[in-house]
């Protein structure tokens, strides 16, 4: 008798989602009516042309933005239905977001910049913040980097520092717009096996990106044409 | 400050240290004017009422035919008599150069040692003064400066009678204005030595405190009434009656109004220095906003970082109270003493009311913290979305018509093109510049405009007069012999008959009540008749007419008399007290009169009738002379003098115009230097405001300098891009302030004027105010955005572009 596997349970829902904006006279559609849904410990490629609806389908995922009609569910939260405030926290403590150009706060050291997001959401006991930060620096391969400033690391050093920062509370979702596009491939190559290794742990990565050479690190490829999915492949693409 | 969030912010104002600075300074010199100000305010009022009520002024002096023991101590057991006191007082003059004469007040005091009412202390020499000597009031040395201590006066009394008396010591009496605001010598003397003069010694002045309510009115006045009344049925002769305002020095309103004006500008100036601060404060949330989007992304709620820069706010309010309050409170010490000199008081106490350092306190960490919510609470409200997509180049450029014009204009210098297009890019911020520097100019203005306004009444108060002297008599003379004996005097141009007599408000208790102090002239009232056709003073009427040669019992009020009659109007009756008896006059006019106590003047014949005169004598004359210089002035009345002894004619007072202007002049002075020192406080307000503009306009614009140069602007252009914006900035405020200048320039004369003068100031535009605010705006805003510029222009391509 076969042995029964529990179905993975989707993470992310997302449900005729529509966003349109006024651009002048005429109204612009970024998103037409998305369904999609992502599982638990899937890392996920958004792909397509500029335009196409890549960044606005993870700002929605992220609360970023709200949808003009539909739903964005998230670990069962109904994420448009929440206000600002909410979103906060919500984001703060379920999802980590690494920015293209790093986005650390450039005043604070990269230790600093991790203890930023618990000190915000009051997730871990003041005196264990240090050294959580520490230890997640040390699993992105920069703990000697800790008490600098951003401006004196490299730039493969910085997206490190911000996903490490992106882990501060322990979020079971990453969303990731185009971490990569401003780094070498060695760094590049390095900064994705960080996810890879993120999602063996279970946690839940998407990432839009414009580099289909990274295509073996994913387990889902999602491409996105005028603000729809025209294609939505499960395991590395041919 | 273990927290990040709490380091981020110390590390943010270790960045942004220029600014703050700029904005602390801001925020303490505004502060240091207002604790000055609310402190001087505080210890001048208190200190005002402590001179003042420590000589226990007397409630009423009642004029009867004489005072002894005996009805002195009848009077202390009437209802309600707290005390009572004899004394007289006796109008004389003091020569200060041959045949230049200065009033004299003598108070005549039967036992100084034992003075309970209105009392004088010993400053120096003898107390009491030994027979036949004098005491002066201490500001009589400044305004006799050549006089010392142990020299002596020569001294005219009512009845002629002319001879020295040495001053055997000096006193302080805090119930009077200052000697030389006054132009009066005042003395102090026994019976005996007024005997000495040839003078009645006859005490006629009744003294009395009252016990319950000494502080109102209605109540001093029904114990008068009482006592009046008491002292006719035992036959006594009562005269006139003065109430002063009571517990209240002199120059109390006055001085209330003018700290008033001063507190007002003040507290002005820090409002402004808290738009100011709201100003910066959206500069650094603006240079922030992606931060605070990145903030927002990880897990910050808004409430959290509007917190931090709230916490912000309030630190540097903080730190501007402890910068500027206490100096505030320092230098008022200086300006409550120069103040206190000015009006002749001892400052007893500097101490400042704990109230007032809470007050301070507050305003200095509340206000700003308030202006500074809208632009906190709107940034820190921006979705994440809009901040990560801010990327320093700025808000579309484009969208409104206005914006269309704008981008039409062609042929100027394209950087002065793009500093004309930016100034209108950050509407808000634009509009919070001009409100600060239109606000800051229009109060500077207004400053000047208000001075020279004074200035121009005490003019016109000058013009409207086209006499030289008047001079008044002990006795009526024959009008006809006197304008002889005047007009053969050399330099005397013109002679005319101005009779006065004291007048009193007519009351249904037929009580002959003036508000006066007992230096006669503070709240004085005369009745004067005018010849219908003089040429001796201008007639502006606020309403009806002057007089004419046939008006019989009628009367034209000056504007300060008009408002002693609650119901009064042109076309009404009033009754006056002249000599104790009643006299109705139908009121043809209300005459506007800068600097004059109140007076209603009548036609010669209703004058005679009603003083009971005949009509062809008068007491007083003005004289008009062939030229008006304070020499010649000076000279034809050293002649009048020395014609006038010779004919045996005594004279109680010559009042030349050089003497009305000096003494007005000693009114203005304080009040105009105060004025033109906040109007300095409003100009560094306001020029820190458009530094800190500018400096916000420059850091926001930091990536669109890169892009600038990256296509080939020279630091040059970047400096010349930045300057013409910030000029162009100050030159609209110009026109802003002016606009706004006018209805504050307006407010504040109409309020001050009817303060002092019952009547509105003049709207003067000062040239001097517009030009100096233009000099100042011009400079000004040149330096204040050639500091940002000259940092935009000195950054790589590399740094601008990549600023977060």
């Amino acid at each position: 008798m076969a042995q029964m596997h529990p179905a993975p349970s989707p993470l992310i829902q997302l449900r005729g989602l529509t966003k349109t904006y006024w651009t002048g006279a005429k109204v612009f559609t970024a998103l037409d009516g998305i369904d999609l849904t992502i599982d638990q410990g899937e890392f996920t490629a958004i792909v397509g042309r500029s335009g196409s609806g890549k960044s606005t389908l993870i700002n929605m995922i992220t609360g970023i933005d709200e949808p003009t009609s539909g739903e964005v569910m998230v670990a069962s939260t109904p994420v448009h239905q929440l206000n600002q405030e909410q979103l906060a926290v919500w984001r703060g403590k379920n999802v980590g977001i690494v920015f293209q150009f790093f986005q650390l706060l450039p005043t604070l050291t990269i230790a600093e910049n991790l203890i930023l997001p618990m000190d915000f959401c009051n997730t871990y006991p003041v005196r264990q913040r240090r050294e959580r930060a520490l230890h997640l620096l040390e699993k992105v391969g920069i703990a000697d980097q800790a008490d600098k400033l951003p401006a004196d690391l490299s730039g493969g050093q910085q997206q490190r520092a911000a996903i490490a920062r992106a882990l501060a509370n322990n979020p079971p979702l990453l969303v990731a717009d185009e971490p990569t596009g401003n780094l070498d491939s060695q760094t590049t190559d390095a900064v994705m096996q960080l996810f890879a290794g993120l999602t063996a742990e279970g946690k839940t990565v998407v990432m839009v990106t414009h580099e289909r050479d990274l295509a073996h690190f994913f387990t889902r490829f999602i491409t996105l044409a005028d603000g729809r999915i025209v294609a939505n492949e499960i395991g590395v693409p041919a | 400050m273990s927290r990040p969030r709490w380091m981020k912010l110390a590390r943010d104002l270790v960045l942004a240290r220029g600014r703050m600075a700029m904005l602390v300074t801001a925020l303490a010199t505004s502060i240091f004017a207002v604790a000055l100000m609310l402190s001087t305010f505080t210890v001048m009022t208190r200190e005002m009422n402590v001179n003042y009520v420590g000589t226990n002024p007397a409630s009423a002096f009642i004029e009867v035919d004489h005072v002894d023991e005996a009805l002195l101590d009848a009077v202390r057991r009437q209802p309600n008599i707290a005390d009572a006191e004899a004394t007289s007082w006796v109008n004389g003059r003091v020569e200060v150069a041959p045949d230049q004469w200065v009033p004299l007040l003598l108070f005549v005091v039967p036992d100084f040692a034992n003075a309970r009412i209105s009392t004088v202390s010993p400053e120096a020499g003898a107390f009491p003064p030994p027979e036949n000597t004098i005491l002066v009031e201490r500001a009589v040395l400044t305004l006799l400066d050549t006089i010392q201590l142990g020299d002596s006066l020569t001294v005219q009394m009512p009845n002629g009678t002319t001879q020295p008396i040495a001053i055997s010591g000096t006193v302080f009496d805090p119930s009077l204005a200052p000697a030389w605001q006054e132009q009066t010598v005042y003395g102090y003397i026994t019976p005996a030595t007024l005997a000495a003069f040839g003078e009645d010694t006859t005490l006629r002045i009744l003294k009395i405190t009252v016990r319950d309510q000494p502080d109102s009115v209605s109540a001093i006045e029904t114990t008068v009434e009482q006592l009046t009344g008491w002292l006719t049925a035992q036959g006594r002769v009562v005269d006139e009656i003065r109430i002063p305002p009571p517990l209240r020095h002199p120059h109390q309103s006055q001085m209330n109004t003018v700290m008033m004006v001063f507190l007002a500008f003040s507290v002005l100036s820090l409002i402004l220095s808290a738009v100011l601060t709201a100003t910066m404060i959206g500069g650094l949330l603006a240079q922030q906003i992606r931060q605070i989007g990145i903030m927002k992304a990880i897990g910050a709620r808004s409430s959290q970082i509007a917190a931090l820069y709230l916490a912000l706010v309030m630190g540097l309010g903080l730190i501007a109270a402890v910068i500027g309050i206490l100096p505030g409170m320092w230098a008022a010490r200086g300006f409550s003493s120069v103040v206190a000199q000015l009006l002749n008081l001892n400052v007893y106490s500097y101490a400042v009311p704990l109230w007032v350092y809470g007050a301070l306190l507050l305003m200095a960490i509340l206000l700003p913290l308030l202006v500074a919510l809208r632009p906190i609470r709107r940034a820190t409200r921006v979705t994440v979305r809009a901040t990560l997509s801010d990327y320093g180049t700025t808000a579309a450029f484009g969208s409104s018509r206005f914006e269309n014009w704008l981008s039409r204009i062609q042929g100027i210098n394209s950087s002065v093109l793009l500093a004309f297009r930016n100034t209108f890019r950050r509407r808000s911020r634009l509009i919070l510049s001009l409100s600060l520097l239109g606000a800051a100019g229009g109060m500077f203005m207004t400053g000047l405009n208000t001075s020279s306004a004074w200035q121009t009444y005490i003019n016109i108060a000058a013009v409207d007069r086209h006499y030289d002297l008047e001079v008044r008599l002990n006795a009526p003379q024959p009008m006809e012999q006197l304008a002889a004996l005047l007009s053969g005097v050399e330099g005397v141009a013109e002679v005319e008959s101005w009779n006065l007599i004291p007048a009193a408000v007519a009351r249904p208790n037929g009580l002959d009540i003036v508000r006066t102090y007992p230096d006669g002239g503070h709240g004085s009232f005369t009745l004067r008749s005018a010849p219908s056709d003089s040429t001796f003073i201008n007639t502006p009427m606020l309403s009806g007419r002057w007089l004419q040669a046939e008006d019989t019992h009628r009367v034209v009020l000056n504007q300060s008399a008009f408002v002693l009659f609650s119901e009064a109007a042109v076309g009404s009756t009033i009754t006056l007290l002249i000599e104790g008896q009643p006299v109705t006059l139908e009121i043809v006019g209300v005459l506007r009169q800068i600097l004059s106590p109140a007076a209603a003047y009548v036609t010669p014949e209703t004058f005679a009738a009603a003083a009971q005169i005949q009509p062809t004598l008068t007491n007083a004359v003005r004289v008009a002379m062939t030229a008006s210089d304070p020499e010649l002035v000076a000279a034809v009345t050293q002649r009048i003098e020395q014609t006038l002894g010779q004919a045996g004619i005594s004279v109680r007072v010559a009042v030349s115009e050089v003497l009305l202007d000096n003494a007005t002049s000693g009114h203005v002075f304080v009040f105009i230097v105060a004025l033109l020192l906040i109007a300095v406080v409003m100009a560094v307000v306001g020029l820190l405001g458009l530094t800190s503009s500018m400096s916000t306009s420059v850091i926001e614009r930091t990536r669109e300098f890169g892009i600038m140069r990256s296509i080939g602007a020279r630091s040059r252009t970047v400096l010349l891009n930045v300057i013409s914006e910030g000029v162009m900035i100050g030159l609209m405020s110009y026109v802003l302030a002016f606009a706004v200048s006018l209805p504050l320039s307006f407010g504040m004369g109409a309020y001050l004027g009817e303060m002092s003068f019952r009547s509105p100031l003049p709207l003067m535009i000062a040239p001097l105010g517009l030009g100096l605010w233009l000099a100042i705006l011009i400079l000004g805003s040149t330096a204040a955005s050639a500091v940002p510029a000259r940092q935009a222009a000195n950054l790589t391509v590399r740094e601008t572009l990549a600023y977060v």
